[in-house]
């Protein structure tokens, strides 16, 4: 099958199916009518046991009708008697063929006898015999042909619909009239005919897709009728350029979420925040519905395998979500079997990646500079002759052989990406199945640094009954990776540069220079450093459904998702960490978990005149458990023995074993009602028990309404051709955060190591952080008003979405006096709100035969703040009173003290080249000459942006096409590590800077100084906050599809060859880094070049 | 058939609803946490809370932040280049809210406080302990609690003060007089000597010369001089205690559990038995175990790098303290072994490098000013004119005379901070000076000169001991205070010896000109941490100590 609509949870062949038959159905009654004379003709018999052929012979003669049949079938030597005067030919046919399986049917004025299963035989044998209108029809945007769409002689009951490959043909009388295309999600079409018999139709896809499917919490709604927030994106949106995480996929397509890929190692993960961070204490990580399964590990997902992906946003669609659904919710459907012609499609890419930009520390001779400005400050060296009071004569040495190692471009390399996919869906009426193979293959630019993953997946349909069928989707993801986590980086941005990795006799140094700094080619060194994950994660769902009579669904699913992952590390000896340990370091985690969730849901649905009603009711059980075990060791003799055999470390030995569980017990219901399709409500409402919270607030309910207007449907709207689509929502309800870990009621007790004469023995202490029997959810109410709309026959259209959602009993680590021997309690204290704006526009920019240019706008702007913690603004912890949760919280930096400002500068007790900070205030609210902790700190920034930006472009010309997507993020700081590794005394290599010195007054970094470190510049830290804004060309993507003709000879439905370039253009204040990557030095983000080829049979 | 299928499906069904909605399986199955009342219930699970209310002291004693309070801000020390706790050495700047050495001490004790609190509340309630076990257990914790007290109002004053175990979620705190708190401690130790045994098999364990020791050292700083003579004289007499031959001995890796040592923190040679924070101990301390030998050492490894490298046996060079010129000042190292028993002075060639081989002098730290021409060319002289001026205000801080005491050769690697170096807490010396202070304040100052020479015979020099006798005369406080010195010095005793003899400010401002800048006399009392001051909801009672908003 070439192109199935995405929008459905239920099998979209079914539809197909039955409107297939229905239009075989309407085909036959047309016929019956326009010959309805025929068989009413009179006919006069008196027949006794003659031959059947004899009797026919009469009928002919008398009505000079044709008759046909087959030999084989019909026996025409059977008996037969009739005796009838005047009567209807269609009466006299039955009684003649009364007591055999044989059938009539009079077909353009003739009749014909076969068996009874026989009747399409013969329809379409006539149907030949009429005037053939046939063709072809197609994506006008895509070039794809159209499986299913109807095409229908208007004014009349005649009609079909295109096969397996787009193609349709229709028999009329006459090739007149008006035919009628229509096809869900796109404009319907009308064609005169004209003598045509040959129609190629391109199909313009509907924007508004009124029709489409929306999938919400525990089912789907169409899109007209959603009341909610939702974003969809479609299948191919996803796939459009490639991806290892599906998520990266959707990065500024959806408005109100923020997603940020914070590292560029191999498998790294993706952070996502929908509309804001709420919690402090808690993850702001959304809730995945896979399948109706939650399912947290979204990269295990082949984006291959998804059908759609639906983003629940406001209290309305998230509140079915009861206490795990504030964050908001993204469920994924992934793709069914068909019945019909088997559908493969493979995929491969391959991709080299690089990073974006490595700041570089300093080369030889900035860094010999530095040192002796450094000294020059304390007068100790005013000229080279001073170099030997301040270099040791290995420097000296390397100074003069002007030896320069840059150490980071030592350990950086390309990395690469690759994938391979099949995916194979087929089945037929009863039995449908879908399943694929994928294999993505990920190296870091760092060594060793690489991630495999492979998926498999199988969905089966079985339909036992009708009305009754069950099936199974299910997952296996497993990974074998190497994750470099060892600060290398670090290290090789910090070593001097004037020293070499290597010593006289060429092996590696193991503190190059005989200095502090370990070596970082140590870590490089094949096996040195290990961190090895095996990853098996199962995810399997069972479902069974019942529709007992029309309207009513009952479902139950059960899921179960297991994992278990073995992390394996070591280190040898020589290894950053260890250099300065002693020996090796070994250690393996085996971690289990197992997820259950088992779900009833019943549905029904109905109309009553002008009242349409949806009721649901669930009730769902989860339970989470988690174990693990870790051993650890040091000191092994052969470093070959990695982590695989613990027992060979003779020292620090140490075991340690876990076990997590929770569950989760509710009941939800959704009421959605609407008069006349026009005004809608819907009020949904959950009750959770959770084993997490004390038995007193174990049980918490979550309500939400919403009510929307379809404006477009009033009968004033009629005569704004401009406007064709307008529909205002609001909802409001009230959603939890799942952020109660197990136990938090109850007070632990700590396991101390202690000894009496050298003998280990048991000690149990009071854990520092006391259980709170009170503990509640986290709530989050949320307002959202929300107008869809269309202009221009929707060749504009889109959303904006206005919402304010205000979180309170807030959980949060409240800091307790130590004095009563805890330190902290988690307890329901704070209060945080987002409000913000969210718009999302689609619009056809050009619509031709051969040219296309659509565009995907998303704009999102979310007011982030903490309203109220216990006591005031936490300032340890950064988080302000009216400032976003992530927030920098420091003294603001100004400037470099200079010469000129000498006596301003002593009076606060600095002296020029010293960093300049702003006298924000003192004790009386205003600037009182004096910098202090108290009064002179102030929020310099936060991760947070002001607002984000998504600008997707498709092209297509003729079978190429072009996406160029565009994304900003714009108003967020940075916390960058290399800004702020100035090294006033050279202890350590740092960032090529622009420091002060009596010659040189800038105002961008303080005077060297031998006798400051890093750590004692006053004000250092004014030194890492950088504006992050960014402007990054995210993708672009060219490809060429082969012409169907061309693919055909091929033996193939399509082929596809594209190339990407990802991650290519960044536009920011930053040089030689992509803010997106938030400032650390560590795991550098990556720009991709792939290509890639897409062929389906 | 279709019907029936129906039929089961549909009873199923109600069945699963059913099941679904019940309510038993919200119960929390947690069996790899522990809690109070699963463990502190019979008499193994009890032992472990008394062996927990031990591990607290390890936040103090050996480690920086007990240095930093303890030893520093006083006569005899000042700060290395390296030093974090400057507001403490200094007294610049120290407030309750930069001072995380402060906090660390505050919230262990009071978690320790609140451990033994609850041990003593419910051992009655223990059902397989017999009576002398309980006795013996509960004395433990009440010396104990009496122990973490002493720390905390000699540092704070009449801060928060309960003998009750905190249940529910308490906000508040209170402020409660110095003598209420001392009133507990005596009651407490009172027990402890009546209930406690007088050995143990476990070393380091309270028994009941211990905790007539640390009465002794609480009588003294009460003023309860005789209570505290009688108590410390039984104490020298009556438990086998004895002061070792040589004073040096008492450093040796080899000879720590020795009999001068009455009470000490007896860190494990098995370093994971200590306190240093793991993924199992996240509560643990940063460093672990004994730190001492890391901060009074000076940057030997910076002296000459291609002769004289950082080793194991000089020990990882932190740098965070430095004699003030007055402590050094205090010995006599011609009669006194104290002098080298307590410091290092030359350090050698550990590389060999051009004409310097191995074992050749590298540095040497001079107490005295050592003409220019009699400096050797082939080492480095850092003498008195190097490192401090006249008035005793040091030059630089970074090559100085350093402290050895506390030095660890055995530990395995170069940077191992942690020493399984036992701490002392009580040993024999300071019954002496206890016993000779409180002579002295009761104006026997014969007595007092007695016990003093005993501990300067030990200290004399082979052949002269004659030369290190004082007579009567010459007993006064500050004498007994420059004797704490020399026999004490870096043992955790000197901020506690200043403030109960009155001399904290006078000795300061004559000994330690860095110091004597800042210091203030409300300085006597810590900040309280503003951690603390912060998380309590009586604001208006529960103040910071005077003079440090």
């Amino acid at each position: 099958m070439k192109k199935l609509h995405d929008r459905y949870s239920i099998p979209v062949s079914k539809i197909i199916l039955r409107t297939m038959k229905l239009t075989v159905i309407l085909v036959v009654l047309n016929i019956v009518n326009c010959f309805a004379s025929v068989y009413s003709q009179k006919v006069s018999l008196n027949l006794n046991n003659v031959k059947f052929s004899e009797a026919l012979n009469e009928i002919s003669q008398q009505t000079k009708l044709d008759f046909a049949y087959s030999k084989e079938v019909v026996d025409m030597n059977r008996l037969v008697s009739v005796s009838a005067t005047n009567t209807d030919l269609k009466n006299i046919l039955d009684r003649l063929l009364d007591g055999t399986e044989l059938m009539h049917v009079e077909l353009n004025g003739k009749i014909y006898f076969g068996p009874k299963e026989f009747e399409s035989v013969i329809q379409s044998a006539f149907l030949q015999q009429q005037k053939k209108i046939s063709g072809t029809i197609t994506d006008a945007t895509t070039g794809e042909t159209i499986i299913g769409v109807n095409v229908r002689l208007e004014g009349t009951t005649i009609g079909t619909v295109t096969d397996v490959n787009g193609k349709f043909s229709l028999n009329i009388s006459k090739p007149e009239g008006i035919v009628v295309v229509s096809y869900m999600g796109y404009n319907s079409q009308r064609v005169t005919l004209n003598g045509q018999t040959v129609l190629d139709i391109k199909l313009v896809p509907d924007i508004t897709k009124l029709d489409e499917v929306v999938v919400v919490g525990y089912g789907t709604v169409r899109k007209r009728d959603l009341t909610g927030t939702v974003s969809s994106v479609r299948a191919e949106e996803l796939v459009k350029s490639p991806t290892g995480n599906v998520m990266e996929a959707v990065q500024g397509k959806i408005s109100g979420v923020d997603i940020i890929r914070s590292s560029g190692g191999a498998g790294a993960g993706i952070s996502i925040t929908v509309r804001g961070n709420r919690s402090i204490n808690a993850g702001n990580d959304p809730l995945y519905i896979v399948d109706g399964i939650q399912y947290p590990n979204i990269q295990d997902i082949n984006p291959n395998d998804i059908l759609s992906m639906d983003i629940l946003k406001d209290a309305s669609t998230t509140a079915i979500y009861g206490s795990r659904g504030a964050n908001g919710v993204i469920i994924i459907t992934t793709k069914r079997g068909s019945d019909g012609k088997v559908k493969v499609t493979a995929g491969t890419y391959y991709g080299i990646s690089d990073v974006t930009g490595y700041p570089k520390p300093m080369n030889a001779t900035q860094y010999a500079n530095l040192k002796r400005q450094a000294y020059k400050t304390n007068g100790i060296w005013n000229s080279t002759a001073d170099d030997a009071k301040i270099f040791t004569p290995l420097e000296i040495a390397a100074i003069n052989d002007n030896t320069f190692t840059y150490w980071p471009g030592l350990v950086l390399n390309q990395g690469s990406q690759q994938d391979y996919v099949v995916g194979v869906s087929g089945g037929t009426e009863k039995t449908k199945v879908y399943f694929s193979f994928d294999y993505f293959k990920e190296r870091g630019v760092l060594n060793n640094d690489y991630s495999n993953r492979y998926t498999l997946r199988l969905n089966i349909d079985q339909a036992i009954f009708n009305n009754f069928k069950v099936g199974l989707e299910s997952q296996l993801a497993y990974y074998d990776q190497n994750l470099r986590n060892d600060n290398i980086l670090t290290v090789a941005s910090r070593i001097h540069p004037n020293f070499t990795p290597y010593n006289a006799d060429g092996s590696l140094a193991k503190f190059p220079g005989n200095g502090a700094q370990p070596n970082p080619l140590s870590n490089d060194v094949p096996g040195a450093y290990v961190n090895q994950n095996n990853i098996t994660r199962l995810l399997s769902t069972a479902y069974a459904e019942w529709k007992p009579f029309n309207g009513l669904v009952i479902r139950s699913n059960i899921g179960v998702v297991n994992a278990s992952t073995r992390n394996g590390h070591f280190e040898n000896a020589n290894t950053i960490s260890r250099a300065l340990s002693t020996g090796s370091l070994s250690s393996i985690t085996n971690t289990t978990q197992t997820d259950l969730t088992w779900e009833n849901i019943i549905t029904y649905q109905t109309k009553i005149g002008d009242h349409s009603l949806n009721l649901m009711a669930v009730t769902s059980y989860l339970s989470n458990r988690t174990d693990n075990s870790t051993a650890s060791g040091t000191g092994q003799l052969l470093a070959a023995q990695s982590f695989y055999a613990l027992q060979n470390n003779p020292s620090n030995i140490a075991i340690s074993s876990n076990y997590v569980g929770s569950n989760l017990q509710s009941a939800a219901f959704r009421f959605n009602y609407s008069f006349k399709e026009k005004y809608l409500v819907s009020f949904t409402g959950r009750e959770d028990g959770a084993s997490v919270l004390a038995p007193k607030n174990r049980w918490a309910f979550f309500p939400s309404a919403a009510v929307a207007w379809r404006v477009i449907d009033e009968n004033f709207m009629k005569n704004l051709s401009v406007i064709s689509d307008l529909k205002l929502r609001g909802s409001i309800g009230v959603a939890g955060n799942s952020a109660v870990k197990p136990y938090q009621t109850q007070s632990g007790l700590l396991l101390i190591p202690t000894s009496w004469n050298d003998q280990t023995a048991l000690a149990y202490g009071l854990q520092p952080q006391t259980g709170n029997k009170d503990l509640t959810w986290e709530l989050t109410t949320t307002k959202n008003i929300g107008l869809d709309f269309g202009f221009l026959k929707n060749r504009i259209t889109g959303s904006v979405d206005v919402y304010d959602s205000k979180t309170k009993d807030l959980l949060y680590l409240q800091q307790l006096p130590t004095t009563t021997g805890g330190k902290s309690l988690l307890n329901n204290v704070g209060k945080t709100r987002n409000s913000g704006i969210e718009i999302s526009l689609k619009t056809v920019n050009v619509q031709s035969n051969n040219f296309s240019w659509t565009s995907n706008i998303t704009y999102t702007r979310n007011n982030e703040r903490i309203e109220y913690l216990p006591n005031g603004s936490d300032i340890a912890s950064s988080l302000i009173i009216g400032s976003p949760v992530k927030s920098f919280y420091d003294y603001k930096k100004i400037g470099i003290w200079q010469t000129a400002n000498l006596a301003l500068a002593t009076s606060f007790g600095y002296k020029p080249g010293d960093i300049r900070v702003m006298d924000v205030s003192g004790p009386n609210g205003i600037p009182d000459g004096k910098i202090t902790a108290l009064y002179d700190r102030m929020v310099v920034g936060s991760a947070v942006p002001k607002y984000t930006m998504g600008f997707s472009n498709d092209f297509k010309y003729k079978n190429f096409d072009l996406n160029v997507f565009i994304f900003a993020r714009i108003g967020q700081t940075f916390y960058s590590l290399y800004a702020e590794k100035f090294e006033p005394n050279a202890i350590d290599n740092g960032a090529v800077c622009d420091y002060w010195t009596p010659e040189n007054p800038t105002n961008a970094y303080p005077q060297p100084d031998s006798k400051v470190s890093r750590q004692g510049l006053p004000f250092g830290t004014t030194l890492g906050y950088t504006d992050g804004s960014f402007v990054k060309i995210r993708n672009i993507t060219l490809g060429y599809t082969l012409p169907s003709s061309l693919a055909k000879t091929l033996h193939v439905t399509s082929i596809r060859w594209y190339a990407s370039a990802k991650n290519y253009f960044t536009f920011s204040k930053v040089k030689d880094y992509d803010p997106e990557g938030g400032g650390s030095l560590e795991t550098p983000l990556t720009k991709l070049v792939v290509t890639g080829l897409n062929i389906e049979f | 058939m279709k019907k029936l299928i129906y039929t089961w499906v549909l009873g199923l069904f109600g069945l699963m609803v059913l099941l679904t909605s019940c309510n038993k399986k919200l119960g929390e199955y947690n069996p790899s946490g522990l809690t109070p009342s699963s463990v502190y219930t019979n008499a193994a699970g009890f032992e472990t809370l008394v062996n927990a209310a031990y591990t607290y002291t390890r936040f103090w004693y050996g480690k920086e932040e007990g240095f930093s309070i303890s030893e520093m801000g006083t006569d005899i020390w000042t700060s290395g280049s390296a030093d974090v706790y400057p507001q403490l050495t200094q007294y610049n700047n120290l407030q309750g809210g930069n001072t995380a050495a402060l906090t660390l001490e505050w919230n262990n004790f009071y978690a320790a406080i609140n451990l033994c609190n609850t041990g003593i509340s419910t051992i009655a309630n223990i059902p397989d302990y017999t009576a002398t076990q309980k006795a013996t257990r509960e004395g433990e914790l009440r010396f104990l609690r009496a122990f973490y007290y002493w720390h905390i109002v000699e540092t704070w004053g009449g801060v928060h003060f309960s003998t009750e175990p905190t249940t529910g979620i308490i906000t508040t705190a209170n402020k409660t007089p110095v003598e209420t708190i001392y009133t507990q401690i005596f009651e407490d130790l009172k027990f402890a000597i009546a209930n406690l045994p007088a050995t143990t098999t476990d070393y380091c364990r309270a028994t009941i010369p211990v905790a007539k020791a640390f009465l002794a050292r609480m009588y003294l700083t009460r003023g309860m001089n005789a209570e505290a003579n009688t108590l410390a004289r039984e104490v020298i007499r009556n438990y086998g205690y004895f002061l070792l031959p040589k004073f040096a001995d008492l450093w040796s890796m080899s000879n720590l559990k020795n009999k001068e040592v009455v009470w000490a923190i007896d860190y494990s040679t098995n370093l994971a038995n200590n306190d240093h924070t793991t993924a199992t101990y996240p509560y643990g301390h940063s460093n672990g175990s004994n730190n001492g030998h890391l901060f009074f050492r000076m940057v030997y490894d910076q002296v000459n790098t291609s002769t004289l490298i950082r080793d194991i046996p000089y020990g990882r060079p932190y740098n965070r303290y430095m004699p003030t010129l007055s402590l050094l000042n205090l010995f006599d190292e011609a009669n006194d072994s104290r002098y080298s028993g307590s410091f290092q002075t030359v350090w050698y060639a550990n590389k060999a490098s051009g004409t310097v081989k191995i074992g050749d002098t590298v540095a040497y730290c001079a107490k005295t000013t050592i003409p220019v021409a009699l400096q050797s060319p082939k080492y480095t002289t850092y003498d008195l004119a190097k490192v401090y001026a006249a008035n005793g205000v040091p030059i630089q801080n970074k090559f100085y005379v350093s402290l050895s005491k506390f030095l660890d050769p055995t530990r395995t690697s170069i940077n191992e901070v942690q020493s399984a170096r036992d701490a002392f807490v009580i040993r024999l010396a300071e019954m002496y000076l206890i016993a000779a202070e409180a002579k002295l304040k009761l104006g026997d100052a014969d007595s007092a000169a007695y016990y003093i020479n005993q501990i300067r015979t030990r200290a004399a020099l082979p052949g002269h001991t004659a030369q290190m006798q004082i007579t009567a005369a010459q007993v006064n406080l500050d004498f007994v205070l420059d004797e704490r010195a020399r026999e004490l010095c870096g043992e955790q005793l000197r901020w506690f010896d200043l403030k109960r003899t009155g001399k904290l400010a006078s000795r300061i401002q004559s000994m330690n000109p860095d110091a004597a800048k800042y210091f203030q006399p409300f300085h006597a009392l810590r900040p309280i941490p503003q951690t603390q001051l912060d998380a309590v909801t009586n604001k208006d009672v529960f103040t910071q100590n005077p003079n440090y908003n």
